[in-house]
C-alpha cells in the first residue's frame, strides 16, 4: 500500500494528472494540472475537459479519442489546450480507462506532460522550411542559378541556366564552368574571382559567357560561398541575371560615341582649315586691293595688281584640296579592290623614275608576308605615291635615298611600313601637326602640306590608321594599318 | 608721335609681309623691320642675341600658322628663354584665324599682349605702337 502511494506521489510530481468520471466530468486535478491550465482546482472540479478545449483539433479527432477510451482502450496523443488566460499549451497525453468488473470504464485517468516548447519549435521549423522553399522558388523563377562544389564542379543548375547557356542539365552537371567560358576575361580577372570566393567572400561582377551554339551572353553575377563549421566553403551558389541587352547597348554607345568624337574632330579640323587656310589668302586679296585703291603711283599699283593673281591661284588650290578631302570623307561605302602590292608599287614608281635616277635611290619591297591588300585602288595608289614621294623629297643631302617598303599580316589587319634614311622629322615639335593640312616641316620649295593630310583622310575613311616614327638626321618610318583584310 | 627702333615680323605669308612692311615704312613709326618666315628662325635669332639689346626687337608681330615651327611653338620656346632676354619684348599675335579657341589660348599666355586678327591696317598699327 505504501508503494502504491509512492507511485501516485511520483506521478503527481512528474506529470499533469486529471481524473474524470465516465461522462468526462473532472473529479481530480493535481497541482501540475492547475499550474499549466492556470485554473484553480475549484474551478476545474465538476467541469468537463471542454474548459481547456483550444478548438484546434477537429471534431473527428476528439470523437476518435472518446471512442477509444469508452471502449476501455488507452489513448495516446498530443493535444493542444487553452489555459484560463487564453494562452495555449501542448501536452503529450495518455488516457487510461479504469474498468469495473463488467469491463466498462468507471473513470479515466489522464496523464499529460508539457510539450509546448517542442511543439513551438516544430511549428517554427515548419514555417522556416516553407519560407526557404518559397525563397528558392522565387530565386529559380527570377534568376540563373548554379551550385558547384568547392572544386567548381557543377552539381545543380536551374532551368534558366539551361535556357541561357543552351546546354541540357545532363551536359552541365559534373562539368566545371569552363564549359561556358568565353575567353573574354583575363586570367587575373578569373583568378581574383576564385581567390575571393575561396576565402569565403562574396564575389560580384559582370561575366561574358559562351553558350553551346557559340553565341555570347553577359550575366550580372553574385557568387555566394556556403561555409562549413570550420568556415571553409563547401559549395558555391552562383546567382546570375541576363544583362546581354544592356551590355550590347553599352558597347553600341561606346562605338557611336567614338565615331561621333571622330566626326567632331574632323569638323574642328575643318573649321581650323577654313579659319586659317582659306581666310589668309582672302585677306591678302583684300589688303592688296585696298593698297591699289589708296595708291596714286601707277607703277606701284601695277606691281600690287600683279601680286593678286598668285594669291587667287593659291586660294583656288587650297579650295580644291578641301573639296577633294571632303569628297573622301563623304565617300562612304567605297568598295575595296584586291591590290597586288608589287604591281601597284611598280606602277607608282614609274612616276618617280627621273627622281630615282637622279638621286640614285634604292627602293626595296618586302611583301612576302602580305602581298595582297584589300583597299580602294585609287586611295592605295595615292598613299604609296605620297609616302614614296616624301621619302624622295626629304632625302638627306649626305646619303643616297634608301627606301624600304614592307608589309605584314597582323590578325585581321595588314601593316604597311615605308622606311627611309632621309632628313627625319622632329616629332617633339611636329607630332600634332604632322597630318594636318598646309603644315610643312622642312624648307623645301615643293613642301605643300597636303599629301599626308590627304592620305590620312583616305585611310581613316576606311577605318585604318597612319602613324610615324622618326629621328631627325636618321630617317622616318610611316606605318599604315589596313583593316578587315580577312577576305 | 613716338616711334620704335625695331619691329620683327614672324610670318611666312609673303604678300602680308610685303604689305605690312610697306605700311610701316610709310608710317615712319619704326626705324628697322626684321622678317623671319617661321618661328624657328626667329627663336634661333633671339637665342643667339640674348644680351645683344641693339639687335633684339622691341615688338614682334607673330603669325600662328607657319611651317617648320608655328606661332604656338615659338611662344613655348620664347616663354622658356624670356627671363634671360636682356630686353622686354612685346609680342602681338597677328593671325588670319578667327577661331575663338585660338584667341582664348593666346590670352592664357602672359607674354602675348594682344591678338590682332588680319587684315592689318594702318589704324591698327598706329594704335598698337601708341599703346607701347
Amino acid at each position: 500500500m505504501k508503494e502504491l502511494d509512492d507511485y501516485k506521489y511520483a506521478l503527481d510530481e512528474s506529470a499533469i494528472v486529471a481524473i474524470t468520471d465516465p461522462k468526462g466530468i473532472i473529479i481530480h486535478a493535481n497541482d501540475n494540472f492547475c499550474k499549466i491550465s492556470k485554473y484553480t482546482r475549484k474551478e476545474l472540479l465538476g467541469m468537463d475537459h471542454r474548459i481547456i478545449n483550444s478548438g484546434f483539433h477537429p471534431k473527428e479527432f476528439i470523437r476518435e479519442l472518446w471512442v477509444t477510451i469508452a471502449n476501455g482502450k488507452i489513448w495516446k496523443g498530443e493535444l493542444k489546450n487553452k489555459a484560463k488566460d487564453g494562452t495555449v499549451y501542448w501536452v503529450d497525453t495518455t488516457i487510461v480507462p479504469f474498468l469495473n468488473q463488467e469491463g466498462k470504464p468507471y473513470q479515466y485517468v489522464a496523464i499529460r506532460s508539457d510539450i509546448t516548447q517542442r511543439k513551438l519549435s516544430e511549428e517554427n521549423l515548419l514555417k522556416s522550411l516553407k519560407e526557404v522553399s518559397d525563397y528558392k522558388f522565387a530565386l529559380d523563377e527570377s534568376s540563373i542559378v548554379a551550385i558547384t562544389d568547392q572544386k567548381g564542379i557543377i552539381n545543380f543548375v536551374n532551368d534558366n541556366f539551361c535556357k541561357i547557356s543552351k546546354f541540357s542539365r545532363e551536359e552541365l552537371i559534373g562539368k566545371d564552368h569552363r564549359i561556358i567560358n568565353s575567353g573574354y576575361h583575363s586570367q587575373e580577372f578569373i583568378c581574383d574571382l576564385w581567390i575571393t570566393i575561396a576565402n569565403g567572400k562574396i564575389w560580384k561582377g559582370e561575366l561574358k559567357n559562351r553558350a553551346k551554339d557559340g553565341s555570347y551572353y553577359w550575366v550580372d553575377t553574385t557568387i555566394v560561398p556556403f561555409l562549413n563549421e570550420e568556415g571553409k566553403p563547401f559549395q558555391y551558389v552562383a546567382i546570375r541575371s541576363d544583362i546581354t541587352l544592356r551590355k550590347k547597348a553599352e558597347e553600341d554607345l561606346i562605338k557611336y560615341s567614338s565615331a561621333l568624337e571622330f566626326k567632331n574632330t574632323q569638323l574642328i579640323d575643318f573649321c581650323n582649315i577654313v579659319s586659317h587656310n582659306l581666310r589668309a589668302p582672302l585677306i591678302n586679296i583684300s589688303m592688296l586691293i585696298d593698297y591699289i585703291d589708296q595708291s596714286t603711283d601707277g607703277e606701284e599699283r601695277q606691281m600690287m595688281h600683279d601680286k593678286i593673281k598668285p594669291v587667287v591661284n593659291h586660294l583656288m588650290e587650297i579650295f580644291n584640296e578641301l573639296v577633294e578631302s571632303i569628297q573622301v570623307q563623304q565617300e562612304t561605302g567605297i568598295e575595296s579592290d584586291k591590290i597586288h602590292l608589287k604591281d601597284c608599287l611598280d606602277k607608282v614608281l614609274i612616276g618617280f623614275e627621273a627622281q630615282i635616277e637622279e638621286y640614285e635611290a634604292n627602293i626595296e619591297l618586302d611583301a612576302g608576308k602580305a602581298s595582297i591588300i584589300y583597299f580602294p585602288h585609287k586611295y592605295f595608289e595615292s598613299i604609296v605615291a605620297n609616302l614614296v614621294s616624301n621619302a624622295l623629297k626629304y632625302k638627306s643631302p649626305e646619303r643616297k635615298p634608301n627606301i624600304k617598303i614592307e608589309s605584314k599580316k597582323v590578325n585581321n589587319t595588314v601593316l604597311l611600313s615605308v622606311r627611309d634614311n632621309g632628313l627625319g622629322i622632329d616629332l617633339d615639335l611636329h607630332k600634332c601637326n604632322l597630318f594636318k593640312i598646309r603644315k610643312t616641316f622642312h624648307k623645301h620649295p615643293d613642301a605643300k602640306g597636303f599629301g599626308l593630310f590627304m592620305i590620312k583622310t583616305q585611310i581613316e575613311s576606311m577605318g585604318g590608321k597612319i602613324w610615324v616614327e622618326s629621328k631627325p638626321g636618321v630617317g622616318s618610318i610611316f606605318f599604315v594599318e589596313f583593316n578587315n583584310q580577312n577576305l | 608721335m613716338t616711334s620704335i627702333k625695331q619691329l620683327t615680323l614672324v610670318d611666312d605669308d609673303e604678300v602680308f609681309v610685303f604689305l605690312t612692311s610697306k605700311m610701316l615704312e610709310q608710317s615712319k613709326l619704326v626705324d628697322l623691320i626684321k622678317i623671319f618666315e617661321n618661328g624657328y628662325d626667329a627663336l634661333v635669332f633671339i637665342k643667339e642675341n640674348l644680351g645683344n639689346i641693339e639687335a633684339l626687337p622691341d615688338i614682334i608681330l607673330l603669325d600662328l600658322s607657319m611651317p617648320i615651327m608655328d606661332g604656338w611653338q615659338f611662344l613655348e620656346g620664347f616663354v622658356k628663354i624670356n627671363p634671360s632676354i636682356g630686353k622686354k619684348i612685346i609680342i602681338y599675335i597677328c593671325s588670319s584665324s578667327i577661331s575663338p579657341d585660338d584667341v582664348i589660348r593666346a590670352k592664357a599666355i602672359n607674354e602675348v599682349s594682344d591678338f590682332i586678327i588680319k587684315p592689318m591696317t594702318k589704324d591698327k598699327l598706329v594704335e598698337m605702337i601708341k599703346n607701347l
